[in-house]
């Protein structure tokens, strides 16, 4: 592995996920959060060279959509500027490339997406193939359980395991301030919620809702000014699957797993087990069950593969406990910034070090981005 | 649009139907309601002093919080405006009819409007202007509470004055 140049996470900031927040409008929500994420590292915005946001303009309802929340990031005089019709997370990651073109030694990325104004169930079924998929009215909740099907059937997991995934995910949750679904629920009391979808029942997803969001990264030899503990990207990879649901095996997720081999490898760190803390971007049991697997972790159903050694998965809750489109993959990046850098409070794995973290977009994990994350610089 | 070919297997149709309803939010309501009033609200950075028309939470120059409000005269001057002779989407009005930017009295940016009870060709950069509401008991609290500028009949002001506000 060549030496790539070392950039770390030093600074985030978000809004409260609620389902909707109708006293502000999307730039509104995002402006104390910039404001906030600058001022926890003692910077303002002149010190930032590059700007990049993840948002859709279908969720937004607006053409170039990206181009309202300019005025609340601070960019008068002109700055630099990108934007992805992705998640945060790849904004992100496209930071971290022109950090490594050393087009920027500084930059804060931003998420955001107004899911109450508009229908997301209406948006992420024209997400889908016009042609033989969108026409039928497929939406994320049915292929979500087409793939939980298909899983169970393969798998042998049953509704039961389904339940026991979130419940532990809903117990994580109830210790994060900063999730939406912050009510431990019982294995027993989610399997007596209704069939949204079978086998997919209402308390095995998420609600969808909304926030802003703000990550600040920055070069060594700057980010160690701008934080009191730096947490630097040791690896970065992401891959994606083709869009046809058909053509794809929904019972493993070959991009996560290629994804982690690769950051892995970058990292120079044979095995996701390696890191305290895994951190996963699934919004159904099911996908958590995949991710795993393609991960190499356990299940952990049943006491299986529960040890101590082994990495705490999904400390914030994992986006089960909170969905806000747009910024669920950041705030799974940043889940691993707070417990590296001693921000997660009650919920802080002792002793975390290193942090495997996933997210994803589109139906049934079709990309998948992992990081690996660390207290110490990878490259000297 | 152009029309979908003629033989039916060669194309999908597909109407897109995608509701939306945009919050306005507590503080673009606060402008929107004033409306009602014939009352044109704005809102001063902390930083700079500079007042905007309709009020933002933050100014995107000093990204300083603008949390005073102002309220600005409904009169002012036009900076630019255009003469539109071709129909546009939306919109039924006689043509040819001048769309202007329009920088009220104390206001460092402009606001977008009509300019009517004027021929076209008499309406030049700088002349004073004032809004023409709609009647009590039509204003809704919309943009369009205000159906147009029309122009005061004073002497109109020097380029110099405006520049900056171009």
């Amino acid at each position: 592995m060549s030496k790539l140049r070392n950039v770390a996470i030093v600074g985030f900031a978000q809004a409260p996920i609620v389902d909707a927040d109708p006293h502000h409008t999307a730039p509104e929500m995002l402006y104390p959060v910039v404001k906030q994420a600058l001022a926890s590292c003692g910077i303002e915005r002149k010190d930032i060279d590059y700007q990049c946001a993840g948002s859709s303009d279908y969720i937004d309802g607006r053409a170039f959509s990206f181009s309202q929340v300019l005025e609340v990031m601070g960019a008068w005089p002109p700055v630099q500027d990108s934007h992805v019709e992705m998640d945060a997370v790849w904004a992100a990651y496209l930071v971290w490339v022109k950090m490594q073109a050393e087009e920027c030694d500084t930059a804060i990325v931003a998420g955001f997406g107004k899911c109450s104004e508009g229908s997301p169930t209406h948006v992420l079924n024209l997400q889908l193939d016009p042609f033989y998929h969108a026409s039928l009215g497929l939406d994320h909740i049915s292929t979500a359980a087409l793939q939980a099907s298909a899983y169970m059937a393969k798998s042998g997991v049953d509704d039961a395991g389904l339940a026991e995934v979130v419940a532990r995910n809903r117990a994580a949750g109830a210790a994060n301030p900063d999730t939406q679904l912050r009510k431990a629920a019982s294995a027993k009391d989610l399997q007596g919620t209704p069939f949204v979808t079978k086998p997919l029942r209402e308390g095995y997803l998420p609600p969808i809702g909304e926030t802003a969001t703000v990550m600040v990264l920055a070069v060594e030899g700057k980010a160690e000014k701008m934080c009191d503990k730096p947490v630097w990207i040791q690896g970065v990879d992401h891959r994606i699957e083709l869009q046809t649901i058909g053509s794809r095996d929904l019972t493993q997720s070959a991009s996560t797993r290629l994804a982690a081999r690769n950051a892995l490898e970058m990292a120079s760190v044979t095995s996701a087990r390696e890191a305290q803390v895994v951190e996963l971007g699934s919004a159904t049991p099911a996908e958590e069950l995949i991710l795993r697997d393609a991960l190499g972790l356990p299940s952990g159903l049943g006491g299986n593969g529960a040890s101590a050694d082994g990495p705490v998965v999904n400390p914030s809750g994992s986006p089960l406990c909170g969905n806000p489109l747009m910024n669920t993959g950041l705030l799974r990046l940043a889940e691993g910034f707070r417990q590296l850098s001693g921000r997660a409070g009650e919920r802080a794995v002792a002793g975390a070090k290193r942090a495997l973290v996933h997210a994803s977009a589109g139906h049934c994990l079709q990309q998948n981005i992992v990081w690996v994350l660390g207290t110490e610089r990878r490259w000297t | 649009m152009n029309e979908p070919p003629k033989d039916r297997i060669k194309y999908v149709q597909t109407d897109l139907h995608l509701p939306y309803h945009y919050y306005a939010g507590d503080y673009k309501a606060l402008y929107l309601n004033a409306l009602k009033d014939k009352k044109i609200l704005g809102s001063k950075c902390s930083k700079t002093g500079k007042v905007f028309v309709p009020p933002v939470m933050s100014s995107p120059d000093a990204h300083a919080p603008c949390t005073e409000i102002v309220e600005l005269p409904d009169k002012g001057i036009v900076t630019t405006f255009c003469v539109v002779n071709v129909p546009v989407f939306g919109r039924d009005l006689e043509l040819p009819y001048v769309v202007a930017s329009v920088a009220l009295d104390g206001a460092d940016i402009s606001i977008y409007g009509l300019v009517q009870e004027c021929k076209a060709p008499e309406v030049e950069m700088g002349m004073r202007v004032q809004a023409v509401w709609k009647p009590d008991g039509e204003r809704l609290g919309e943009h369009t509470d205000i159906k147009y500028f029309k122009p005061t009949g004073e002497t109109k002001a020097p380029l110099e004055s405006f520049i900056h506000r171009l």
